[in-house]
């Protein structure tokens, strides 16, 4: 028994990397993916988007003795692939090779981990990539992920987790060649590092992969001690005003004490997915606004960070949090502009649907919140959702990531752990959870639009006057009363605004 | 190779992870099984090891390519929509609390040659499934009321799709390259035909009534499941559905004379420049396709020459990507590259044209096409692994050609490709007169000649 403590102590200090194996001898490839704790809440005060960028130019530069086209020419054949993805709190490098090129292919990730070539070529060419994604591709492409990132801004005010991890146009200037090696060597260590291997590889393999990764920075990563973001007072609302816009993008939220790692979060899983399951029309927020009134192409809820909402129908692996927010996703609604020039009925509106579809959503959340989910809508959701979560694990590579984000937060295997307490979740726990962790009163909210929508929708907001929903005559003649009569309610639900602000797309990310 | 999806992610061939290790003779490693039921719907299985899991997978060989008429442009994709809003015997809420309990990923996507109904799930729920899909599919009834509400998600899709300008100068250079044939408009369709869309139930009945029939629609099952049991749930629940006549009748697309443009200012993203040839439509019984896929591999892949030169070393282009669009008829080889700076559009595009010309003289190199042809095989080999990948790269070649059995063929055609075939596709597809640019910069006007 003592040499066995001695064992493990001597192993301990000597390999610390914590390593998440997933041997699946039937396949024919290899994945091999590296977390580092890390994540953007490393990047120092000016130079945000410096982790992203140390990661970016890992992957997209060369190493000791191969340039970047070097290596691309030699896994061309292999197919074999790699890249980086960095949230708040991880970077994640993701390799894969079918097992025939494994043997060839491990060199080249011991040299780019190990020795990167960091050349000033390479690090023009990325940080310009990433320079333009702030400067411009963030604000043009998709005013829902734009919509996303402007609330977490707003949200995480004054904390580690505000700015984007790509960062803001100063701070990617600002960044040099030298910030990008001191990062590496103070955030891609030996001492921060979890190992995920899945495939058909040997023991052996592994063995040499753990002997290797102990060659990273052997630095002691200062992870910064992170702080809770402030409640919101009030509904606070930021109008990214825009040229040509189409519609108006909406997310909202409000900060949330809980995690993967609490049990509750089970209970607020079922209400979640009852109220606005991602991409699912099952949700009440769909059915409410897109279903019955065809206001835009969907609305969701989400309890954690989604990456990428708008691709992904799955929630993806590879982001774990422990700062965490209940939001809202409205996708793009019609504006007045748009409203007037299609239907004459509809001349003399002054404002779109941004300001109805919000109240008929916050309606609809404190509903839920005071009268709690029904027995028959509490069995539903939970029957859906202990199949459903199986299917975030249907690859070898889904399967390793979510192993790995189990990890960060103390569980062992998420998804099995997750079932088994949706077994045992009742419908009290749920409507316990509702009440404890939801609210309508402050919140954050971003809303991207056109300048011609931004001053009217303003003014609404601001002094909470009614903003009746502006049917086309084709639609609202077959409406049922009962609709009409939520349109009423919802049209004068009093929001708590305390604040609304009009700002440029163009200062956003500055 | 292009896949051409308007309202989902590309997915033929970026999804990663092994397939058996089973040496197998054929590039599609596992048996198709397909079974020709007497009013015509063909249903194909594919058994994979996914316990407890199995893929649903209805294609309708109907997409936006089949909206021949004036003023319905858009209707395939709008029809997607309604198929969800349910039946006499299960109305949208008892569709939706069926799914719901079903407890499967499910959703479906238009583009321009098909429409794709997808679930993916309990493959003890297969019964389930045939259920439901075979009463929408037979069944399908909606209130007029319904579908003029329903179009209104319609517009908020095309709201949040046009938000990017890489979305409005797709559906120019749709609108500019084309005069007759349908692949004119997008999948969404024009703005004015979205709009009018609740004017049209009537022509949707029709629309139903044409295309939702068995002889256009393939049944793919993968996963935890066997053929026998497949087949006979497909005659339980799909036996009764009745064959249609309807034949679209696609314009043909005259022969292009002229180099033509479409521009898009736009100052809020990199400059742009597309560069769009016209191609051949998919076959495998020509090298044509199999052999443009391979030349624009060796030329647009992440260590290509031109890529090293343009965006390596120079550092001039952000990214530049090109293949061609796997469709039925013929549609579009894409060049496109990000730019630094707006006054390099003209040397980019001009560098690309170098390129081509090259190799309509000079061919390629055997090293590179030999590497080119095990990059295609392994990276197909790779994309395997799971029901849905399965399911959506069979539903893909369903779609171009009606038998799943062509994925096979396609991947042995890449085995086949020579350098005289590589040359022979060089000169017949990049013409100058077949070409439509589009561009993307703060200026007023193009300026690409």
């Amino acid at each position: 028994m003592k040499t066995l403590i001695l064992g493990i102590l001597f192993f301990g200090s000597l390999l610390a990397q914590e390593v998440v194996e997933l041997n699946l001898p039937n396949t024919n490839k290899v994945i091999i993916k590296l977390m580092f704790k890390n994540g953007s809440v490393c990047d120092p005060a000016g130079k945000e988007g410096l982790t992203y960028l140390t990661s970016a130019l890992l992957t997209q530069g060369g190493t000791g003795d191969l340039s970047y086209t070097d290596i691309q020419n030699k896994i061309y054949p292999w197919a074999a692939g790699y890249s980086s993805s960095v949230d708040k709190e991880v970077s994640i490098f993701t390799f894969e090779v079918h097992q025939d090129f494994l043997k060839d292919f491990y060199p080249l990730l011991k040299g780019l981990m190990l020795h990167p070539s960091f050349s000033q070529s390479d690090f023009d060419r990325v940080k310009r990539n990433q320079q333009n994604y702030v400067d411009q591709v963030i604000r043009a492409s998709s005013d829902e992920e734009y919509s996303k990132k402007v609330l977490e801004y707003y949200l995480f005010s004054g904390t580690k987790y505000q700015h984007m991890v790509q960062g803001k146009s100063e701070s990617v200037k600002s960044i040099t060649l030298e910030d990008v090696k001191e990062q590496y060597k103070n955030y891609f260590t030996r001492n921060n590092l979890m190992i995920g291997i899945a495939g058909n590889y040997s023991k052996e393999f592994l063995a040499t992969l753990k002997k290797d990764m102990h060659e990273l920075p052997a630095t002691k990563p200062n992870l910064p001690t992170l702080t809770e973001p402030q409640m919101p007072k009030g509904i606070n609302v930021e109008i990214i005003q825009k040229d040509n816009a189409f519609g108006s993008a909406i997310f909202a939220g409000f900060p949330m004490n809980l995690t993967r790692k609490d049990d509750d979060f089970a209970a607020l899983m079922v209400a979640n997915s009852f109220l606005g399951e991602h991409r699912k029309s099952y949700g009440q927020l769909y059915q409410k606004l897109r279903e019955t009134r065809s206001m835009n192409y969907g609305d969701y809820s989400y309890i954690e960070w989604f990456d990428n909402g708008g691709r992904n129908m799955l929630q993806p692996a590879g982001t774990p949090r422990s700062l965490n927010y209940f939001s809202l996703w409205i996708r793009p609604v019609q504006i007045a502009k748009q409203l007037k020039n299609q239907y004459k009925e509809l001349e003399n509106i002054s404002i779109g649907h941004a300001h109805f579809a919000l109240r008929l959503a916050l309606m609809e959340i404190d509903n839920l919140i005071k009268d709690g989910m029904s027995q028959k809508d509490f069995d539903a959701t939970k029957t859906f959702l202990r199949s459903y979560i199986k299917l975030y694990v249907q690859t070898p590579s889904s399967r390793l990531g979510y192993l790995m984000d189990s990890k960060f937060y103390g569980k062992k295997d998420y998804v099995n752990e997750m079932d088994k307490l949706l077994a045992k979740v009742t419908l009290a726990d749920v409507n316990k959870a509702i009440k404890k962790y939801w609210q309508i009163d402050n919140m954050d909210i971003a809303i991207i639009t056109d300048k011609s929508e931004a001053e009217p929708l303003a003014k609404n907001l601001k002094e909470n006057l009614v903003s009746p929903m502006s049917y086309s005559n084709m639609v609202k003649a077959g409406l049922p009363k009962s609709v009409l009569n939520e349109d009423d309610a919802a049209a004068a639900f009093h929001l708590n605004v305390r604040e609304v602000n009009i700002i440029n797309s163009e200062d956003t990310f500055k | 190779m292009k896949a051409l999806f308007s309202f989902v992610l590309p997915i033929f061939f970026l999804s990663a992870f092994a397939v058996s290790a089973v040496a197998a003779k054929k590039p599609f490693p596992y048996p198709i099984e397909q079974y020709k039921m007497a009013n015509g719907l063909n249903v194909v299985t594919v058994k994979f090891d996914s316990p407890g899991i199995a893929s649903f997978f209805l294609i309708v060989r109907t997409g936006s390519r089949n909206e021949v008429e004036e003023g319905v442009t858009g209707f395939a994709h709008f029809f997607e929509h309604m198929m969800f809003r349910g039946t006499e015997k299960y109305d949208k809420d008892k569709y939706n609390e069926a799914l719901k309990a079903i407890g499967a990923s499910a959703n479906a996507n238009t583009s321009l040659d098909r429409t794709i109904y997808h679930m993916t799930g309990n493959a003890l729920k297969l019964e389930k499934m045939f259920e439901l899909e075979s009463d929408r599919f037979e069944n399908l009834h909606y209130p007029i009321h319904d579908f003029k509400t329903e179009a209104g998600a319609v517009k908020g899709e095309y709201t949040k799709n046009i938000a990017s300008p890489f979305a409005q100068l797709e559906e120019n250079i749709a609108n500019t390259a084309f005069d007759n044939h349908t692949y004119k408009h997008t999948t969404m369709g024009f703005l004015k035909d979205i709009i009018d869309m609740p004017n049209q139930y009537e022509y949707s009945l029709k629309f139903f009534n044409r295309f939702y029939r068995p002889e256009y629609t393939t049944l793919l099952v993968v996963g935890d499941v066997t053929a026998k049991e497949v087949n006979h749930l497909a005659d339980k629940y799909f036996g009764s559905w009745k064959k249609g006549n309807y034949q679209a009748d696609i314009p043909v697309e005259p022969e292009q004379k002229e180099t033509r443009y479409t521009h898009l200012q736009n100052g809020s993203i990199p400059p742009f420049v597309s560069l769009n040839f016209k191609g051949p439509g998919f076959s495998t019984k020509t090298m044509d396709s199999p052999a443009l896929d391979i030349l624009t591999t060796i030329l647009f892949s992440d260590n290509s020459k031109l890529n090293q030169k343009l965006v390596i070393n120079e550092q001039k282009v952000r990214s530049l990507n090109g293949g061609l669009y796997d469709t039925r008829d013929p549609y579009l080889i894409s060049i496109d590259a990000s730019l630094v700076n707006k006054k390099d559009m003209q040397y980019v595009k001009d560098e690309i044209m170098k390129a081509l010309e090259e190799v309509k003289t000079n061919g390629v190199d055997e090293k590179i096409l030999a590497e080119t042809k095990s990059r295609l095989k392994y990276s197909f080999a790779m994309g395997i692994d799971n029901p849905s990948s399965i399911a959506n790269i069979l539903s893909h070649i369903i779609e171009l050609t009606g038998d799943p059995e062509d994925i096979n063929r396609s991947y042995e055609n890449y085995d086949k490709v020579t350098v005289d075939d590589i040359k022979m596709v060089a000169k017949k597809y990049f013409v100058q007169n077949h070409l439509t640019i589009g561009t993307i910069s703060a200026d007023a006007e193009g300026g690409v000649k």
